[in-house]
């Protein structure tokens, strides 16, 4: 199956704010947007569980004039709180990046 | 109007400075800071990049602005836009002035409104939670080291018409640095704070990307263009409208002190290969004019090591062995007096999960090398210090099951294994905050240098 990583041209995170980590995935062509953003390949529930948190965590927004789709949640903890991991929130996007696209070919 | 960079002491070239000067911008404006590298450097009072660094980009900036009689507007300065930070910048300016024998009308605008007053607003419900909802109560307003407040751009508009020619700002929305002059001069406030989201991180929107450099910015009557200052870099329109996404919650809308600006309906167009023109942003005034709050609390001081464990027998038990070092290092620290309340052991795995913890897709699969990290914050420096050498010794000689290597479990780069990193913050204020004026709690102090004729 494929992954997100298959077919975006960039795929990033950063805080967007200090409690707050966004996630933006621009795809190579609209056929790859169209069938994995409106084809509903990113459901908030499979994106939760990826990241340890609720549903109603996670916001999708498409944003087709640039062939991306932001995904944004909430930090577990602060930037730089005791035990955070990343302060940029620069390496989060991996587990979406990882996720596998059902009904896509590899 | 010319961005110079994304952050003063990040960088700049001067091919394209001299480009941009020569094309006869109107004023210059640059970023200064971020709350990005984390709470430390609003607590501390310390800049993210070296005193050199802003200096070396500060003192272009000032003699390109001041030989050219144009404005040059500084937002964040020193990082994170508090008093210490704004004094260092100063201090900077100041000497540069002194050194190049320039003059300056220059402008200092504060940005660490009184506690007192932020306690009363808090009291009056007029500061609000943003998502996710972060606990406020006037103990933490009173016991954080330091609160900012990001300032819009009625303060530089303010200090512009006191005649600053040098403006130093404290905290301060990025695009306002940019949007200030054109709203004052009647420019579509949509376009103006649109231009300045744009241009802010200086060359993150222009190709290739090779270091930080300067983007120039033209707006008209309904449109604005960007392009490089480097003729070899390009603007190209996907980048462009992809940069409204950046480091913001929503890709196409982004908040400011005095309104919302939706770029939903925005067209970009390649002027040519290297410029691009913006049209249809919309502004939707804000009902009430909020500020961001910013503030960092005191969490304790850190100190830690960083080892390699190589065996794969001790790989194989990582996650018994990270406990067993948890629970005697608890064991150990309370014979010292000191209970699990006074101290945090963070015990990270480089090569493991230490960046994505319990969401790491791969956990189940086992590396050859990990890099541990163990992490102490306590109360007082010399207790961090203690509680590590116990941790540290603990993990070099603790027993694991299958354990072949009684030697020691952890191979230490380097003597003194043990580095003090000294105090650490967290972030305690993350709100808006209601003015009853646009000014209230940003100070404007006016300062006349002339050094033109100084031995």
């Amino acid at each position: 199956m494929a992954q997100l990583k298959d077919i975006a041209v960039v795929l990033r995170s950063k805080n967007a704010g200090a409690f707050v980590l966004t996630i933006d995935v621009i795809f190579k062509t609209q056929q790859d947007y169209d069938r994995t953003v409106d084809g509903g390949a990113l459901q908030p529930d499979r994106i939760a569980a990826a990241y340890r948190l609720r549903p109603s965590d996670i916001q999708i927004i498409p944003y087709p004039k640039v062939l991306s789709v932001k995904v944004t949640m909430p930090r577990r903890v602060g930037s730089g709180d005791l035990s955070d991991t990343d302060v940029y929130g620069a390496q989060q996007h991996v587990p979406l990046m990882l996720m596998e696209l059902p009904g896509q070919a590899a | 109007m010319l961005a110079a960079t994304a952050c003063i002491g990040y960088g700049f070239t001067e091919i394209a400075l001299n480009r941009a000067l020569d094309l006869g911008v109107d004023f210059i404006g640059a970023d200064a800071g971020s709350m990005d590298p984390g709470p430390y450097y609003l607590g501390a009072g310390k800049p993210y990049v070296s005193p050199e660094a802003i200096e070396r980009d500060l003192r272009l900036l000032l003699k390109a602005a001041r030989s050219r009689d144009i404005p040059l507007i500084v937002g964040s300065s020193g990082g994170s836009g508090g008093a210490p930070h704004l004094q260092q910048t100063r201090q900077i300016v100041e000497r540069i002035i002194e050194q190049e024998r320039l003059d300056a009308r220059l402008a200092i605008i504060g940005a660490e409104p009184p506690r007192d007053l932020i306690a009363r607003r808090l009291a009056e419900n007029r500061i609000h939670g943003l998502w996710p909802e972060l606990p406020l109560d006037e103990q933490t307003v009173r016991d954080s080291e330091r609160i900012v407040a990001m300032m819009g751009a009625e303060p530089l508009q303010q200090a512009l018409r006191q005649g600053a020619n040098v403006i130093l700002a404290g905290r301060c929305s990025d695009s306002a640095i940019y949007a200030a002059i054109p709203v004052m001069l009647g420019y579509d406030p949509a376009l103006a704070w649109h231009l300045g989201k744009t241009i802010e991180c200086g060359a993150t929107i222009a190709s290739p990307k090779t270091g930080q450099d300067c983007i120039i910015g033209t707006l008209g009557s309904d449109y604005f263009t960007v392009e490089p200052g480097h003729p070899d870099k390009r603007c190209t329109t996907s980048k462009v409208a992809a940069h409204t996404m950046y480091e913001n919650p929503s890709p196409y809308a982004f908040v400011e002190p005095s309104g919302i600006v939706n770029t939903l309906e925005c067209t970009y167009e390649a002027v040519d290969d290297r410029i691009v023109k913006v049209q249809g942003t919309t502004f939707e005034p804000a009902q009430t004019y909020t500020v961001k709050l910013e503030g960092a609390m005191h969490a304790g001081w850190r100190a830690i090591v960083f080892a390699g464990i190589r065996d794969p027998i001790l790989i194989s038990r990582i996650d018994a062995f990270s406990r067993q070092i948890h629970e005697r290092t608890r064991a150990e620290a309370a014979a010292l007096g000191l209970d699990a309340a006074q101290y945090t052991l963070t015990i990270r795995r480089y090569g493991l999960d230490a960046v994505l913890g319990d969401a790491e897709p791969q956990a189940g699969e086992m590396p050859h090398e990990i890099g541990l990290m163990l992490d102490v914050v306590a109360r007082t420096e010399s207790q961090a210090q203690a509680v590590l050498a116990k941790a540290r010794y603990i993990a070099m000689h603790t027993e694991f099951e299958g354990r072949l290597c009684t030697a020691g479990n952890l191979a230490m780069p380097f003597s003194p294994s043990d580095i003090p990193v000294g105090p650490a913050y967290r972030f305690s204020v993350w709100h808006a905050m209601e003015l009853d004026d646009p000014l209230e709690i940003f100070p404007i102090e006016i300062a006349d240098l002339d050094c033109r004729r100084a031995a």
